[in-house]
C-alpha cells in the first residue's frame, strides 16, 4: 500500500489542479495562475540561493527579459506561433545570462548581490528609455496572443479563454518545476549544495566551481524568463514597473524567506503564502503597506525559517522522534 | 402687419442672444439637472452612506493604498458625490426597478498585476457594472482589457494618453470622457497663438513618459497650426520623480525662453514650480496640473501668477453664472467648511470642488445620465445612448461622446492665474477671490472644441471615412 | 563670465549640491553597512520620517534651525531603537533576514507618515535668510543651495573628526575591522553599534530636513531617493566614506551635465556608470574584498 501512496498523491495533485477552471470560476483560477507565475520565478532564484548559495537583488532581470521577448516577438513577427514565442522569452533570458556568466561567476556573496540589483536598475532605466522599442512606462500591451496550436491536430485560443490559458500555463509552469526538482537530484544538482556549503572544498575535490556556477546560473535565468513570459501573456502586457522594477527582484526573495530556504518546495509554500495574504489583505483593509510591513517584521524575528521551519518545529514538538530519554516515546 | 413682423424679429433676436450667450454650442441631449438635486446636508467622504443589495455597483479604481494613496482619495470623493446625489433623488430606473448607485473601492496599488487581479474581482465577484478609474494609461488599459473581457462598461475619467483608444487598444466597452494628451498640447498652442498673441519662444519640459512625449508633439504641432511665429527654444524629457530640476532650470534660463510648457503633475509639478522660482526663474508656465493649492500657497501670489492652465473643467467668465450652479457651489463649499473635519477632505484641495475634482464629478454625472437613459445596466444599452451622446456640465459646458472611437469631444478652458485682487472676473459672488494666498483664475478663455478634437487613429477600422468632429 | 559660460559653471555647482545631498543620505546607508555589515532598505524611510518631523517641529515652533538640530535627532532615536529591538535578533540570518526585516519596517514607515500626516503635500519653508540668490561674476547662484554644500561638508567634518579624533571613533574603526577582537577586550560592542546606527540614520535624517524645503515632503518621497543613495554606496563600495563621497560627487556632476548635453539620456548615463564601475571592481570603486 505505502508503495501506491506517492502515485495515488500524483493523481490526487493532478487531478486537483485539472479541475481547477472548473471548480473555482475564472477569478480564482486566474489568482492561481499568476501564484504559479511567481512560484517558479521564485524557485529558479532558489536554485541560486538554496542551493549555491548565490543571493541576487536583480533577478527581475531575466523575468523582464523573458517578458518582452515575448511580447516583442509576438508584436513584430505576424503569424508568430505560441510555443515559439515563449522559447523566444527564454532564449533572450539565457542569452542574457551567457553574457553576464564571465562577470558573475567568480563573485559570491554581497557583491554577487549588488551586481545583479545595478543590472536590474540598468535595465529598467534602459526599457524606459528605449521606449520605441519597449514601450516605456505603458510597455508592449494588446500584443496578439496566438492559439495554442499542433499543427494539423488541435488548435486552443488563448486570448480569451482563462480556462484554457490556465491549462497552458500549468504544464509549462509545473513541467518547469519539475526540471528543475530533476536537476537538484541530479549528481550536478548535489555538487551545487556543496558549493552553497563550501565553496572551496568542492573546488579541491576536483570540480569546477565558475563553471559548474555558471550552469546554474543560465538554468535559474532560463526558468525565470519562462515565468517572465508566461506573465507577459497572462498580462498581455509587460511594461517596466510589471517586469523590471525593484518589487520584481524583491518578491521571490519575500516569497523565499517566507516559505523557506534551502527546500526546494519551500519558495512554492512562501508564494503561496504571500499571495494569500495580499489577497485578504486588500479586501479588508486600506493600510496594506502597514499590514505587509507587520508581516515581514514578525516573520523574520519569529519565523525567520520560513514557514517550512515553522513546520518542521511544530513537527518535532507534536511528533517527537526517537530522542533519548524522551517520556513520550512510544513502547513497540 | 410691419409691427407684428418687427416684434417677432426683435422678439427672435433677443431669443438668439439669450440662447448663444450662454448656449453657444449645439444643444446637449441631455444637461445636469439643478432642480431636483438632492439633499446632499449628510455628505461626508470619510463617512459615505453606501447602499447595499441590488444597486447598480460601479467600482473605483485607484491607488488606495502606497504613497499614492490621495489619488484615490480624490477619486473617491469626487464620484461618492455624484452618486449621493442621484441616490437621494431617488436612484436611476434601470430593467424596470429603480436601483441606488454603490461604489465600491478597488485597489491597483500602482501595479500591473494587483490592477488585472482588483478587476477581475469586481467584475466577476463583486459583479459590478462598470469600472471607473484611473490614472497612469498601463493601468487603465488593463482595466479596459478586463472590461473588453468580461463585457462590462470602463469609463477612463482621468487617463489622459491617446493610445487608449486608438487601433491596438480599443475596446467597444471602453468610453474615454478625459480629456486627452493631443488636444490639450494644441489647446494651449491656440491659446498662445489665437488668444494672448505675445510670447514667442517656448521652452518644452515635459516628463519622459509617453504623455510628456504625446503633449510636446501636440503643443508643436498647434504651434504649426495657429502660431507659426512661434519658436520652441528648447525641449527636455526628464524622469518621474526628479528630486533636482536645477540642471533642466538652468537651461531654460539660458535659452532665452518666455514661457515653460510642462505636463507634469505632482510631486514633479510642485518641484519644478518651487525650485524655478528658488533659483529665480520668473517665467509663466502653461500648464496642466500645477493647480494643487496647497503647493500653490506655499510658493505664494508672486510666485504663482502669470500661470497659464488648460482644463477641461470650468468654461469662459464669470464662472458662476446662473443661480443654480452658485446654489450648487455652495452647497459642496459650505460641507467643506463646516461638515468634513479628516484630512485630506478638510484640505485647500478639497476647498471648491473644482479644477480635477469638478471634472471627475461631472464625468461620473454623465455617466449616470447615460445609464438613466438607457434605462438599462446592460452594457449594449448604455453603449448604444453613450456613442454620440452629448451632455451638458453644472458648468454649462456641453461633452460629447464621439461614436466611432469613444473619445470625449469639448471645448477646453484656459485659465490665467491672477492675484487674489483681480480674481473677481472669475469668482464673480463673494468674497471675490479663490484664494488670498495664491493666484487663481482670473481670465478665463474658451479654446473652441473644433479646435482641439482629440485624436483619432486613422487605423482603426471604425473611424475610417468618419469625421474628428464626431 | 558671458551667460554660456555661466550656466556651464552653474551646472558644476548644481552637481556639487546634488552630490553633496546624495552623499548626505548614502554616507549614513554606508556607515550602517560598512561598519556593521547591515542592509538597510529602510534608509530612505528614516529619510522621509525626518523630513516630516522637520515640518512639524517647524510648525510648533516657526523656527526651522530648531527644525533642523532636533528632527533628526528624533529621527535617530527611532532608528536606534528599531537596531535595538528589531534588527540586532536578526542578524544571525544575514542579509535576506535583514532585506526582509527593513523592508517590513519602510513599509510601516510609510503607514505611519500617512497615518499622522496624511496622504498629502506638506510644505516646509526655508529660513528666510536662505532666500534669494547670490550674485557673483556674472553668475547668480540660488544660496540655499549653497548652504547645502556648506551643511554637508560640516557633516562630514564632524564624521571626519568623530572617527578619527574621539575614542569612540577608534573603538567604531577597530570593531569594523574584527568586531570579535574589540569585543574580547571587554567593549561593549552591541552598544557601540547602536551608536553608529544612530548617527547613520541622523545623517539621512539632516539630509531630510535640508532637502525638504527644495522638494514636496509627500509619502512618496522614500522611494523618490531611496535607489539613488543606494546607487552611491553600491557604486562607492561598502564600508567606505571616500568612495561614497568621489561617487556622490561623479554622480552629481554626471546628472547635471548629463542633462546639459545628453538631455533625457542624463539617467542612462549615472546606470552606465554604476554598471562599467561594478564589472571593474565589483566590490565598488573602494569597497573591500570580503574574506
Amino acid at each position: 500500500m505505502k508503495k501506491f501512496l506517492p502515485a495515488i498523491g500524483w493523481v490526487v495533485l493532478l487531478g486537483a489542479l485539472a479541475a481547477v477552471p472548473a471548480a473555482l470560476g475564472p477569478y480564482y483560477t486566474n489568482l492561481f495562475v499568476n501564484f504559479a507565475i511567481f512560484a517558479v520565478f521564485s524557485v529558479s532564484l532558489n536554485l541560486l540561493l538554496g542551493f549555491t548559495g548565490l543571493f541576487s537583488f536583480g533577478h527581475a532581470i531575466f523575468f523582464g527579459a523573458g517578458g518582452y521577448g515575448t511580447a516583442l516577438t509576438l508584436k513584430h513577427i505576424s503569424g508568430m506561433s505560441l510555443l515559439p514565442a515563449l522559447g523566444a522569452g527564454v532564449m533572450a533570458a539565457v542569452v542574457l545570462a551567457l553574457i553576464l556568466c564571465p562577470i558573475v561567476v567568480r563573485l559570491s556573496g554581497t557583491a554577487f548581490a549588488m551586481l545583479h540589483l545595478a543590472f536590474a536598475q540598468v535595465m529598467y532605466v534602459l526599457a524606459l528609455k528605449l521606449r520605441g522599442i519597449t514601450g516605456g512606462e505603458d510597455g508592449i500591451g494588446n500584443f496578439p496572443i496566438p492559439p495554442f496550436t499542433i499543427p494539423g491536430l488541435v488548435s486552443f485560443p488563448m486570448k480569451d479563454s482563462p480556462q484554457n490559458f490556465y491549462y497552458f500555463a500549468i504544464i509549462i509552469l509545473g513541467v518547469s518545476l519539475w526540471l528543475m526538482w530533476f536537476f537538484t537530484k541530479t549528481p550536478f544538482g548535489q555538487v551545487q549544495l556543496g558549493i552553497r556549503e563550501n565553496a572551496k572544498r568542492v573546488d579541491y575535490l576536483g570540480f569546477k566551481v565558475p563553471q559548474s556556477k555558471a550552469v546554474i546560473y543560465v538554468a535559474s535565468a532560463a526558468f525565470a524568463g519562462v515565468a517572465g513570459s508566461i506573465y507577459g501573456l497572462f498580462h498581455n502586457l509587460v511594461s517596466a514597473d510589471g517586469a523590471l522594477g525593484v518589487l520584481v527582484s524583491f518578491a521571490p526573495i519575500i516569497n523565499i524567506m517566507l516559505g523557506g530556504i534551502g527546500s526546494f518546495l519551500g519558495p512554492v509554500l512562501g508564494t503561496a503564502i504571500f499571495q494569500i495574504i495580499e489577497e485578504l489583505v486588500s479586501r479588508f483593509t486600506d493600510k496594506v503597506e502597514l499590514v505587509m510591513g507587520l508581516t515581514f517584521v514578525l516573520v523574520i524575528m519569529y519565523a525567520p525559517m520560513g514557514m517550512l521551519g515553522v513546520m518542521r518545529m511544530l513537527k518535532q514538538k507534536w511528533f517527537p522522534g526517537p530522542a533519548a530519554g524522551n517520556a513520550t516515546q512510544k513502547t513497540p | 402687419m410691419k409691427q407684428t413682423a418687427r416684434g417677432v424679429f426683435i422678439l427672435a433676436c433677443i431669443l438668439c442672444h439669450l440662447f448663444s450667450s450662454a448656449y453657444a454650442q449645439a444643444p446637449a441631449k441631455a444637461a445636469f439637472d439643478f432642480k431636483s438635486i438632492g439633499d446632499m446636508s449628510d455628505f461626508d467622504p470619510t463617512n459615505p452612506i453606501i447602499p447595499t443589495g441590488d444597486t447598480i455597483k460601479i467600482a473605483i479604481v485607484a491607488s488606495f493604498s502606497g504613497p499614492a494613496a490621495l489619488v484615490g482619495q480624490i477619486y473617491w470623493a469626487s464620484a461618492l458625490w455624484a452618486a449621493h446625489d442621484i441616490n437621494k433623488r431617488g436612484g436611476i430606473l434601470v430593467d424596470g426597478k429603480k436601483k441606488l448607485v454603490e461604489l465600491i473601492k478597488a485597489d491597483h496599488m500602482s501595479k500591473p498585476d494587483q490592477a488585472k487581479k482588483i478587476t477581475e474581482r469586481m467584475v466577476l465577484q463583486e459583479k459590478v457594472h462598470v469600472l471607473w478609474g484611473t490614472d497612469g494609461s498601463n493601468l487603465q488599459k488593463i482595466i479596459n482589457e478586463t472590461a473588453n473581457k468580461y463585457k462590462v462598461i470602463s469609463i477612463n475619467t482621468a487617463s489622459l494618453s491617446d493610445d487608449l483608444q486608438d487601433a491596438t487598444n480599443f475596446s467597444r466597452y471602453a468610453f474615454q470622457s478625459s480629456m486627452s494628451a493631443d488636444q490639450l498640447g494644441r489647446g494651449l498652442a491656440y491659446y498662445y497663438g489665437k488668444i494672448k498673441k505675445k510670447e514667442k519662444k517656448f521652452y518644452i519640459l515635459c516628463q519622459d513618459y509617453s504623455f510628456g512625449h504625446v503633449l510636446a508633439e501636440g503643443f508643436k504641432k498647434g504651434l504649426k497650426e495657429y502660431y507659426p511665429d512661434a519658436q520652441i527654444v528648447g525641449e527636455d524629457f526628464h524622469k518621474l520623480f526628479l528630486t533636482d530640476f536645477a540642471p533642466y532650470l538652468e537651461k531654460i534660463k539660458a535659452s532665452g525662453a518666455e514661457v515653460i510648457f510642462t505636463g507634469d503633475w505632482i510631486p514633479d509639478a510642485a518641484n519644478l514650480l518651487k525650485q524655478a522660482r528658488q533659483m529665480g526663474i520668473a517665467l509663466p508656465f502653461a500648464h496642466i496640473f500645477l493647480d494643487e493649492p496647497n503647493f500653490l500657497h506655499e510658493v505664494g501670489v508672486e510666485g504663482t501668477k502669470g500661470l497659464v492652465q488648460i482644463s477641461q473643467y470650468g468654461s469662459a467668465n464669470p464662472n458662476f453664472k446662473t443661480p443654480e450652479h452658485i446654489k450648487y457651489y455652495k452647497t459642496w463649499n459650505e460641507l467643506w467648511k463646516n461638515k468634513w473635519k479628516t484630512p485630506p477632505f478638510n484640505s485647500r484641495l478639497f476647498e471648491h470642488g473644482t479644477g480635477n475634482i469638478g471634472s471627475y464629478i461631472e464625468q461620473t454625472y454623465w455617466l449616470l445620465n447615460v445609464i438613466a437613459r438607457a434605462q438599462s445596466t446592460d452594457p449594449e444599452r448604455i453603449i448604444k445612448v453613450w456613442e454620440g451622446d452629448s451632455y451638458q456640465f453644472t458648468t454649462g459646458k456641453v461633452i460629447s461622446m464621439r461614436a466611432c472611437d469613444h473619445k470625449a469631444i469639448q471645448d477646453l478652458t484656459i485659465l490665467e492665474f491672477v492675484p487674489p485682487d483681480l480674481q473677481k472676473q472669475s469668482f464673480n459672488i463673494p468674497p471675490y477671490y479663490w484664494y488670498t494666498g495664491a493666484a487663481a483664475t482670473g481670465p478665463a478663455f474658451t479654446i473652441p472644441a473644433t479646435s482641439v478634437l482629440p485624436l483619432m487613429d486613422p487605423n482603426l477600422d471604425r473611424c475610417k471615412g468618419k469625421s474628428a468632429a464626431g | 563670465m558671458d551667460p554660456i559660460t555661466a550656466m556651464y559653471v552653474a551646472q558644476g555647482i548644481h552637481g556639487l549640491a546634488y552630490g553633496m545631498v546624495l552623499f548626505l543620505i548614502a554616507s549614513g546607508l554606508n556607515v550602517i553597512f560598512g561598519m556593521m555589515g547591515v542592509l538597510n532598505l529602510a534608509h530612505a524611510s528614516f529619510f522621509m520620517l525626518s523630513a516630516y518631523l522637520g515640518f512639524q517641529f517647524v510648525s510648533l515652533t516657526g523656527n526651522f534651525w530648531m527644525a533642523l538640530l532636533l528632527a533628526p535627532v528624533a529621527t535617530a532615536i527611532c532608528g536606534v531603537l528599531m537596531e535595538r529591538f528589531l534588527l540586532r535578533k536578526v542578524h544571525a540570518f544575514g542579509h535576506m533576514g535583514e532585506l526582509i526585516l527593513t523592508l517590513g519596517v519602510a513599509q510601516i514607515v510609510l503607514a505611519g507618515v500617512k497615518s499622522i500626516w496624511g496622504s498629502e503635500s506638506l510644505p516646509l519653508k526655508m529660513p528666510p535668510i536662505l532666500e534669494g540668490q547670490v550674485a557673483w561674476a556674472g553668475l547668480n547662484y540660488p544660496v540655499y543651495r549653497l548652504f547645502i554644500i556648506g551643511l554637508a561638508l560640516v557633516v562630514m567634518a564632524i564624521m571626519a573628526l568623530l572617527l578619527y579624533k574621539t575614542r569612540l571613533g577608534k573603538i567604531v574603526r577597530a570593531a569594523v575591522s574584527d568586531a570579535g577582537m574589540v569585543n574580547a577586550l571587554g567593549i561593549n560592542i552591541p552598544l557601540v553599534f547602536m551608536a553608529v546606527f544612530g548617527i547613520g540614520i541622523w545623517m539621512a535624517g539632516i539630509a531630510g530636513v535640508a532637502i525638504a524645503p527644495i522638494l514636496t515632503v509627500f509619502p512618496g518621497l522614500a522611494d523618490q531617493v531611496g535607489m539613488d543613495a543606494f546607487i552611491v554606496v553600491v557604486t562607492g563600495g561598502f564600508g567606505s566614506l571616500t568612495g561614497a563621497f568621489i561617487v556622490s560627487i561623479i554622480f552629481g556632476l554626471l546628472s547635471s551635465y548629463g542633462v546639459q548635453f545628453f538631455s533625457q539620456f542624463a539617467p542612462v548615463l549615472i546606470v552606465g556608470f554604476m554598471a562599467i564601475i561594478l564589472v571593474i571592481r565589483p566590490h565598488g570603486l573602494f569597497g573591500a574584498r570580503e574574506g
